[in-house]
């Protein structure tokens, strides 16, 4: 199938309207979830993967994608109106998103985010469209040494990039990595770390970890927050318009944003966070008048916004195509596939061409509607921002439970959630990620096997991590970044 | 300023998961060769690294001063009760009253006082909860409390 023929048939098949309803769905849920303070797209995927089990696969999928670009942009409106971020990188749209609104151009930062997020999954979409061909054709000539070569590759350069400390980002990396052991070895049928629980022999319920590690922590982390006010007045028709010479300020920051974006978010590792604060300190670098951003440059709005749509999508190339997640939020899309029975790798461009099509097709869409329908929900999203949290919480708290009920029907999983909030609030009282235990925790099944089926077939000897070109490079890059890491805190330490 | 005590404990709490996971995985499982490795292999490798990070993290900041954080024991409390009591009671008064008991414990954390909105807002979300989970997505959930 070219790259065309593609397109189309994903197209054909994602306006179904079985298919459709479930894009809107996503789309619009994941914006609702976003809005809600404090609560990001992780803990928005989470609460509403249970959903999905009612659907098929690909529309699984492609809803649960829409929850994700939903969930971002309901992000930027919580960070925009109120500055309540609910991800680290809509906190980077905040800063010039809410001077903006200050200024009674609320409207018009709104506009901004919503024609940025739009330029840039555009943009991120024919970045996917032509790498993962690409990639797929590629990794069939990946060996057992390069996937577990490239993974870790994946974890320290999650651990390392943009951390403030690398020790804790690795602690919690090989912390997720040790609960990923619990429960029965596939190789040898042991039960591990299982403590004589029958409800553990499957592992550790990624669901329970996700929604404790973010939902219940988020809420205990919001719930004593005073109602907060954020920009009030009227929001939307006219308002939104933005200027003629905001409009001509636009399409710059748009592309460099995207251009960063669709990068960073392909490669391992890296991912939307890394991407928004790149592009938002590149354009203040570029800009002739660097003194205005923080002040209400509406290019401190577009270009993070492209960029971690960008990102959001060209994410998506190694999940898909080598069934490697890239950053926390693939992780958990890859955990929800595998729960709907699907593995994703080189082969599913051929083998499942209808979930690859057809969800590259809805991104387009999804995006499209987004755009569509956030014109007249605008009003309704900002009044949500008004329901005052203490009526939100104990709702979200319940959905929550029966959410993870849901997956196996076992209320011994509810009281998990509980032990797994308590943990999750204190590792970010004590910030530790929790983000990156949830990748550790996903990958670590996956080295676990690749790593044991590698040196079985080099007879035990670690040089087949050297001797295989592909994997002596992922190992050259992962040495290269443990030193450079080391050479930082080295660094910090003289300085002080 | 105080003492780091968020790196100092939760380091300390890591090394110590890292060296409990290690040492049941040496005492418990088959390490194998790194030809075969057994299912005590991974897990030993991961625990004796997280012993050694969490350590790293833990020992410098002995030396450090930050902010202690702002902890919410009784938002911490409320959250997390309400989850054991709904958890707990799911199976045992159903799922009308097991909501409705979340959510008053739950609410307990709210900074308004007051008992009216309360109840109202229980009463609110079990009926949600019902028309959601029961009737809308037909999970096989008791509602009511078996009778004797």
């Amino acid at each position: 199938m070219t790259t065309w023929e593609g397109l189309l048939y994903g197209i054909g098949f994602a306006l179904q309207p079985a298919v459709l309803i479930y894009c809107v769905i996503g789309v619009v849920l994941g914006t609702f979830v976003g809005v809600l303070p404090g609560i990001g797209a992780m803990a928005a995927i989470s609460l509403l993967l249970p959903i999905t089990y009612y659907i098929t696969p690909e529309a699984a999928l492609i809803m649960l994608a829409g929850v994700y670009y939903g969930a971002q942009y309901g992000g930027s409106v919580a960070s925009i109106l109120m500055r309540l971020p609910g991800t680290p990188q809509s906190a980077v749209t905040s800063l010039d998103g809410y001077p903006l609104a200050r200024q009674g151009r609320a409207g018009v930062a709104l506009f901004t985010a919503m024609a940025s997020s739009f330029a840039g999954s555009m943009i991120g979409i024919a970045v996917l469209v032509t790498l993962a061909g690409w990639l797929s054709h590629a990794a069939t000539a990946f060996g057992a040494a390069d996937y577990a070569a490239m993974m870790i590759l994946g974890l320290v350069a999650a651990s390392t990039i943009g951390s403030s400390s690398p020790a804790k980002g690795f602690a919690m990396v090989v912390l997720g990595l040790l609960l990923g052991c619990v429960g029965t070895d596939v190789n040898s049928g042991v039960q591990r770390f299982t403590f004589g629980r029958t409800e553990l022999l499957d592992g550790i319920n990624l669901v329970a970890l996700a929604m404790g590690l973010f939902g219940v922590a988020e809420v205990i982390a919001n719930v004593r927050d005073p109602d907060r006010q954020g920009v009030t007045g009227k929001i939307g028709g006219r308002q939104l318009l933005p200027r003629r010479d905001d409009l001509k300020r636009l399409p710059g920051p748009m592309l460099r944003g995207s251009a960063l974006g669709s990068f960073f978010g392909a490669l391992p590792g890296t991912g939307s966070t890394l991407s928004s604060f790149l592009a938002y300190a590149l354009e203040r670098r570029v800009s002739r008048r660097p003194e205005r951003f923080g002040e209400g440059a509406i290019e401190g709005v577009s270009a993070p916004e492209s960029a971690n749509n960008a990102a959001a999508i060209s994410a998506f190339v190694p999940t898909l195509t080598l069934g490697i997640p890239g950053d926390p939020i693939m992780a958990l899309m890859l955990g929800a596939l595998v729960i709907h029975g699907v593995q994703p790798g080189p082969m599913m461009l051929e083998a499942r061409p209808e979930m690859f099509w057809g969800l590259v097709a809805s991104f387009g869409i999804g995006n499209l509607l987004l755009l569509v329908l956030n014109l007249p929900l605008i009003g309704i999203w900002v009044a949500m921002l008004r329901i005052p949290f203490r009526w939100l919480y104990p709702a979200i708290l319940i959905f929550l439970c029966l959410g993870v009920y849901s997956v196996r029907g076992l209320s011994f999983d509810i009281l998990a959630v509980a032990a797994i909030g308590l943990a999750g609030y204190l590792l970010a009282l004590a910030r530790f990620s929790p983000a990156l235990l949830l990748l550790g925790f996903v990958l670590g099944p996956l080295i676990e096997t690749n790593l044991r089926r590698a040196l079985l077939i080099g007879r035990g000897d670690p040089m087949i991590f050297l001797d295989r070109p592909i994997a002596a490079g992922f190992v050259l890059a992962t040495v290269g970044l443990l030193a450079l890491s080391l050479v930082q805190a080295w660094r910090r330490r003289r300085a002080r | 300023m105080h003492r780091d005590w968020p790196d100092i404990l939760g380091g300390l709490a890591l090394a110590a998961i890292g060296a409990a996971a290690a040492g049941w995985a040496l005492a418990q499982y088959d390490i194998g060769t790194l030809r075969r490795m057994g299912p005590g292999f991974f897990p030993a490798v991961l625990g004796g690294l997280l012993t050694v990070l969490g350590l790293v993290v833990a020992l410098p900041a002995l030396r450090r001063r930050s902010d202690a954080p702002g902890i919410e024991p009784l938002a911490a409390l409320a959250v997390l009760a309400a989850i054991l009591v709904f958890g707990l009671g799911l199976f045992r008064i159903g799922l009308v009253a097991a909501t409705a008991a979340a959510v008053l414990v739950a609410s307990l954390a709210a900074p308004r006082p007051g008992w009216g909105w309360r109840l109202a807002l229980a009463a609110a979300i079990a009926l949600l909860t019902v028309l959601v989970f029961g009737l809308g997505l037909r999970m096989s959930l008791p509602l009511w409390p078996r009778l004797p």
